[in-house]
């Protein structure tokens, strides 16, 4: 290999793929991808489907399912790169930072990498969904599906903004739980927004989640009557706004880390 | 031989922190010479390793690095140099070989394939040849976290090489191991030394992994306090080199002694000799009267160290 571009396309290639073994040799990673959807789409979508969704006017659980789609993308890609600092802490990264690769390649190889390891969530949430009998809305589902990796790319350039700013693996383990959580409650992922005023109106605005969650469902929703109920936004601003925090989090995120690592 | 490292005047000061770590320092390392770094705990050894592999931002000063500047050719540098961590950088839940692969694949070696099997020949050929020298080739397709320490250092040799570096820093390379493995991993590096003929930086506070290096620097308080050979350092440390005699004649051995101009000093044990310029087989040449005991004292650089140290605790 010689060009330049051609070495760092391989080196991202070679980085994702260590994520991907790593998470398919992971036990762990299958079985959480279960539970994470049974707890919130069977038990929590279901006690409020049953006690408070009668007169939404659409399907509420399957509402719930694509806000826990998008959500289990933003909690996968976060929780990936934030192990950037564990890795770093346990000494498992210092033979990537001293190869011949741009930091950029590190960063996008650990994003995409998360993000396929995210997407394995997704057969728990279409298991769980089954099983609930949900629909699944035939070929929208697949449209949304195409879509996923928009919404990792999103979460993972979060998670890497997060972590320009932390330095210890204690830090960011708790603080990448708290800035999923929040965005869980307050982007419409379990709750509808429709009607958030205030503080938490302007919360939900602020939040990536919201316009990920919302491109969601009007990829899934779309041609169906229930649109106008369950979409904020016009799509193409919810992409215009999610490429914005895409571009600005993974810039100013990984001159941080990188930083932050060299300038002790 | 041309200098592959030079350093000159580096400092650096960490955030938070009063003093420097590394004080202005200056040193060469020529092409294909053993040249071994050491100093107590908190001289300044990782701090100086550290920036030289480019991991950290130096304060002051200037490095290069077979011929390229670590500040602004930090790429070029990286692909002279292997490095061997002080802890393993090892993914425990991949196999040898996938660690291999990720290396390979990152240095832009090869192109990345998913299998083993679909990597080319010379890959295979050059991970089983190095496989065979390091002593893990029946190892490589099993989980790193199934390794000893010694196996986990080897395999990271392995790594280290398969870029075919001009430089091989290695920080503390045998710490945690056992005596054993400590000296096969040592014997693995030098026949890996001779047949790849690399340059060899190390850091280490095992004196006798030292002994054997072309040249050492004593580094402490983040200052160069010796640079030399180990016999140099160990000449201009400790100068006393002696030698314990005694013979049943012990009155016949002091006049030998003195006609020879010999300086002695006597106990009740033995005579003490310090034969400074001449070898002790030189001054033993001049003696006729049997010896009943002889015990040639040489100092060791472990003994230049600890010297060296106690007296910059004296001088505190």
């Amino acid at each position: 290999m010689n060009s330049v571009a051609a070495k760092e396309i391989n080196a991202v290639l070679a980085i994702t793929a260590r994520e991907i073994t790593k998470a398919v040799k992971s036990p762990v990673l299958l079985i959480v991808s279960i539970i994470f959807p049974v707890i919130f789409i069977g038990l929590m979508g279901g006690s409020l489907s049953q006690n408070m969704a009668g007169n939404l006017g659409f399907n509420y659980l399957q509402f719930v399912m694509i806000g826990m789609i998008v959500n289990n993308m933003f909690t996968g890609t976060v929780a990936g790169m934030s192990a950037l600092i564990e890795e770093r802490d346990k000494n498992l990264t210092q033979e990537l930072y001293v190869s011949p690769i741009s930091r950029y390649s590190i960063i996008l190889g650990k994003m995409i990498g998360s993000s396929f390891t995210s997407l394995v969530g997704l057969l728990g949430i279409l298991l769980v969904s089954l099983a609930m009998r949900i629909p699944l809305g035939g070929m929208h589902i697949v449209w949304l599906f195409l879509t996923t990796p928009l919404y990792c790319l999103v979460g993972a350039s979060l998670g890497i903004f997060f972590i320009g700013f932390v330095q210890d693996s204690k830090a960011a383990d708790v603080g990448s739980m708290l800035i999923v959580m929040p965005q869980m409650f307050l982007s419409g992922a379990i709750i509808p927004i429709f009607h958030s005023t205030g503080i938490l109106g302007f919360l939900a605005h602020l939040m990536p989640m919201t316009y990920a969650i919302d491109l969601a469902r009007a990829v899934f929703y779309k041609g169906t009557p229930v649109y106008n109920q369950v979409v904020l936004y016009n799509p193409w601003l919810d992409l215009l706004v999610m490429a914005g925090f895409f571009l600005v989090f993974s810039i100013i995120g990984t001159i941080m880390f990188t930083r932050s690592e060299r300038n002790r | 031989m041309d200098s592959i490292i030079r350093v000159n005047d580096l400092v650096k000061r960490y955030k938070k922190s009063e003093r420097p770590a590394v004080d202005g320092i200056s040193f060469d390392v020529k092409e294909g010479e053993f040249f071994a770094f050491l100093g107590p705990n908190g001289a300044g050894k990782t701090t100086t390793i550290s920036i030289l592999t480019t991991t950290l931002a130096m304060t002051g000063g200037s490095v290069e690095i077979a011929g390229y500047d670590l500040e602004k050719e930090a790429k070029q540098v990286r692909r002279q140099v292997g490095i061997i961590f002080q802890n393993p950088s090892l993914d425990l839940e991949l196999t040898a070989e996938e660690n291999i692969r990720l290396h390979v694949s990152i240095y832009g070696l090869y192109g990345y394939r998913p299998f083993y099997r679909m990597m080319p020949a010379a890959y295979k050929r050059r991970i089983e040849e190095l496989a065979e020298i390091v002593g893990i080739h029946d190892n490589l397709f099993k989980r790193v976290k199934t390794f000893s320490g010694g196996m986990k250092r080897k395999l990271e040799i392995i790594r280290s090489l398969m870029h075919k570096p001009k430089i091989l820093f290695l920080d503390e390379p045998t710490q945690g191991l056992d005596a054993s493995a400590r000296r096969s991993l040592w014997d693995y590096l030098q026949k890996v030394r001779k047949e790849e003929n690399i340059t060899i930086f190390l850091t280490t506070h095992y004196l006798d992994e030292a002994e054997g290096a072309d040249r050492v620097c004593m580094i402490h308080r983040g200052k160069v306090a010796l640079l030399g050979t180990p016999e140099e350092i160990k000449t201009r440390l400790l100068g006393e080199k002696f030698m314990l005699l005694d013979a049943e004649d012990r009155q016949g051995l002091k006049a030998e002694l003195s006609a020879l101009q010999v300086p002695y000093t006597e106990t009740d044990e033995h005579l003490k000799v310090i034969y400074r310029e001449r070898t002790p087989q030189r001054l033993l040449s001049g003696l006729t009267v049997p010896l009943k005991k002889l015990d040639v004292h040489q100092p060791t650089l472990e003994e230049a160290y600890l010297n060296l140290v106690e007296k910059g605790e004296d001088a505190r």
